[in-house]
């Protein structure tokens, strides 16, 4: 491999040197990125850097962060989850169109209880049957999605008294000046941070995605860690759902169609390794914040839609190539 | 799962049918993409529901699924099984031509419903039958520009980029307000996809960009709510008229308290209705128009009560 080469003793100094910017790079470029981003940003839009836009982008992006932050405790434990986009459809429908029919409390308990099944079954297939995540996971997303179709009916669920409803809250509601979905993305992401970092439980997962036959070698129950992360998924996207639905007080049935896509950009953005056993929430964080000021920045600057999404991939891939120049020590490779 | 193939066998009672002199008939519908909005799917039960009430009519319901590959193969699907007539919800207005054309040289005639294809296909179907879109954004402009008082500024949230029905939305809307009212201006123009969230991100941003905004035009009643949403979250709602296009329940309601100024009214059921009545008519050997469109009438706070709430 061209890295054990590069590793071998003698490494001219130029080389070292070259090693050490790119190291810098893959782990700092993509926030000198975002830093560059925002200067030229602010430069096109007065707006951009005000108190009320920054607010703005961060309650936007607060419904993907949230999913986000599921997600990359699943893949810091080794998987994937790519139902989260539909899962998130199913709550949202099963959220609003419960509100009417069985008041807010109920809809929202009922909501938490199915979501955290599908979590489950998820969990059970990956976990204890030991199928590939990616497989069941897609299975997953297009069972579901036929699921909503048809408790939807294909149709819209509104919720009929948007004024008078408790329910507004999540979406909608402010806590000493700060938005809900923003309080409830930044309590998820430091409780969330803090089990992966500080306790048994955490460093266990870090272990089961890193190297699985080591863990389960020094006794970790892999099959239950595994199952574990899909229920922390499932919660979060149960949480998204509420604030989803809250903000818009209505679905559609496809409404977290290709959110996956965006969830994994924002992982990947923040640095976390598809290949499970590294990652953290932290820049999981950063990375969808990232996603979410490129957007909203192309926007004030008058870019339609489609660049956003042209541009928000090319960084996508950068970030990816970095990440793997810095594992291989050298921007190109020449060998397979 | 949803691309159903059922078959609306209506029970042909001899009474019934010696009622209608002509028939009985079979006709095929492949419809866009059922279950994934809820207008084709008020669309698909009312089709059935009008099949069902003529009495000597066969319908064969098939779905797209919005993919043009498999609506191009149920169109020679329903080209081997001679139908009578063959009415098309169109995937894709350019890539169903050839499918079209097809039909045509085996004598069936098509009947493209509610959106429209390429002008290189007019020459091989019967007739359009469905709403004028061009039309709905010239009445949305004129509504505009009545309730700004010829004066001020606005955005625009548009459908799904690339769409026919989008496209001639925002076509119709821009001419008109150019020509009728030179003293608005239009901003800046994003796609909201038909998408209330999408529509409510787009409109919070719009909100951060422009201090003033006047009015906002949505390419439907979906995404114009959820840019009230965000006017409302913004506390803006209140200096901002708020005019969208079909009709949806929500934007009934917001119409009704008072916070939306206006949209166009489109019924699903009508869309169908006519789509039937069009095919009907063109079995039994009527002159028809090439483009027969059905009324889609302003609706506002004055007229709100002449129309029932819509049901999706």
């Amino acid at each position: 491999m061209a890295s054990t080469e590069q590793t071998k003793v003698g490494v001219p100094l130029g080389r070292l040197s070259k090693a050490g910017v790119l190291s810098f790079l893959s782990a700092q470029g993509i926030l000198i990125f975002f830093l560059i981003g925002m200067f030229v940003f602010s430069f096109f839009s007065e707006q951009f850097l005000s108190q009320s836009n920054i607010m703005t982008v961060v309650r936007q992006a607060s419904i993907i962060g949230i999913i986000a932050v599921g997600v990359t405790v699943v893949i810091i434990g080794g998987n994937l989850d790519l139902s989260v986009g539909s899962m998130l459809s199913f709550s949202t429908v099963l959220v609003v169109d419960l509100h009417d029919k069985i008041g807010p409390t109920n809809a929202i308990l009922l909501m938490f209880a199915l979501t955290l099944m599908i979590g489950a079954v998820n969990g059970f297939l990956i976990g204890f049957l030991r199928l590939n995540s990616l497989i069941v996971t897609l299975a997953m997303l297009s069972a579901i999605q036929g699921f909503v179709l048809i408790y939807s009916g294909g149709q819209n669920v509104d919720i009929a008294n948007q004024e008078n409803t408790w329910f507004a809250f999540f979406g909608r509601g402010f806590v000493g000046g700060i938005a809900v979905p923003v309080l409830m993305f930044g309590l998820l992401a430091i409780l969330i941070q803090v089990v992966m970092s500080y306790t048994g439980y955490g460093r266990r997962i870090f272990a089961v995605g890193g190297n699985p036959m080591a863990a389960v070698y020094s006794g970790i129950r892999k099959n239950w860690c595994v199952f574990s992360t899909y229920l922390i998924s499932a919660f979060c996207v149960a949480c998204a759902a509420l604030v989803l639905g809250s903000r818009v007080m209505g679905s559609q049935n496809n409404v977290g169609q290709g959110y996956e896509l965006l969830v994994l950009a924002g992982i990947i953005l923040g640095g976390t390794s598809l290949l499970g056993g590294a990652g953290s929430i932290w820049k999981t964080v950063i990375g969808v914040l990232i996603l979410g000021f490129i957007q909203n920045g192309l926007l004030l600057m008058g870019y339609p839609y489609y660049i956003q999404w042209i541009v928000t991939w090319v960084i996508i891939i950068l970030a990816v190539w970095l990440d793997l120049a810095n594992k291989r020590k050298r921007l190109f490779t020449t060998h397979s | 799962m949803f691309n159903k193939t059922a078959i609306a066998v209506s029970v042909t009672l001899m009474s019934i049918a010696a009622a209608h002199a002509e028939g009985p008939y079979r006709i095929g519908i492949t419809q866009n993409n059922v279950g994934v909005d809820s207008y084709q799917t008020t669309y698909e039960s009312a089709f059935e529901a009008a099949a069902a009430r003529e009495g000597n009519v066969d319908v064969v319901v098939l779905d797209a699924g919005g993919d043009v590959a498999r609506q191009i193969g149920q169109m020679q699907d329903l080209i081997q099984q001679r139908v009578d007539a063959i009415i098309i919800w169109p995937t894709n207005g350019q890539a169903v031509i050839p499918a079209i054309r097809q039909a045509h040289s085996a004598g069936i005639p098509v009947i493209v419903t509610n959106s429209k294809i390429a002008d290189a296909g007019l020459d091989f179907i019967a007739a359009f039958s469905g709403p004028d879109n061009v039309q709905q954004g010239i009445s949305s402009a004129e509504m505009m520009c009545d309730a700004l008082g010829g004066e001020g500024q606005i955005v625009q949230i548009s459908g799904q980029p690339g769409y026919t029905t989008a496209m001639e939305r925002a076509g119709g809307f821009e001419d008109r307000l150019a020509e009728a009212c030179p003293g608005v201006e239009l901003l800046e123009t994003q796609p909201g996809n038909w998408n209330r969230e999408r529509a409510q991100r787009v409109m919070e941003d719009f909100l951060t960009k422009y201090d003033r905004i006047d009015g906002v035009y949505s390419g439907d009643d979906n995404m114009g709510v959820g840019a009230l949403n965000a006017a409302k979250g913004a506390g803006r709602a209140d200096g901002i008229i708020f005019i969208g296009a079909t009709n949806f329940a929500v934007g009934y309601d917001a119409i009704e308290r008072g916070e939306y100024y206006g949209s166009i009214y489109q019924s699903p059921v009508d869309d169908a209705e006519a789509a039937l009545q069009t095919a009907l008519d063109v079995l039994a050997g009527e002159e028809l128009p090439k483009m027969n469109f059905f009324e889609t009438p302003k609706i506002t706070a004055e007229n709100l009560e002449e129309f029932d709430r819509p049901v999706f």
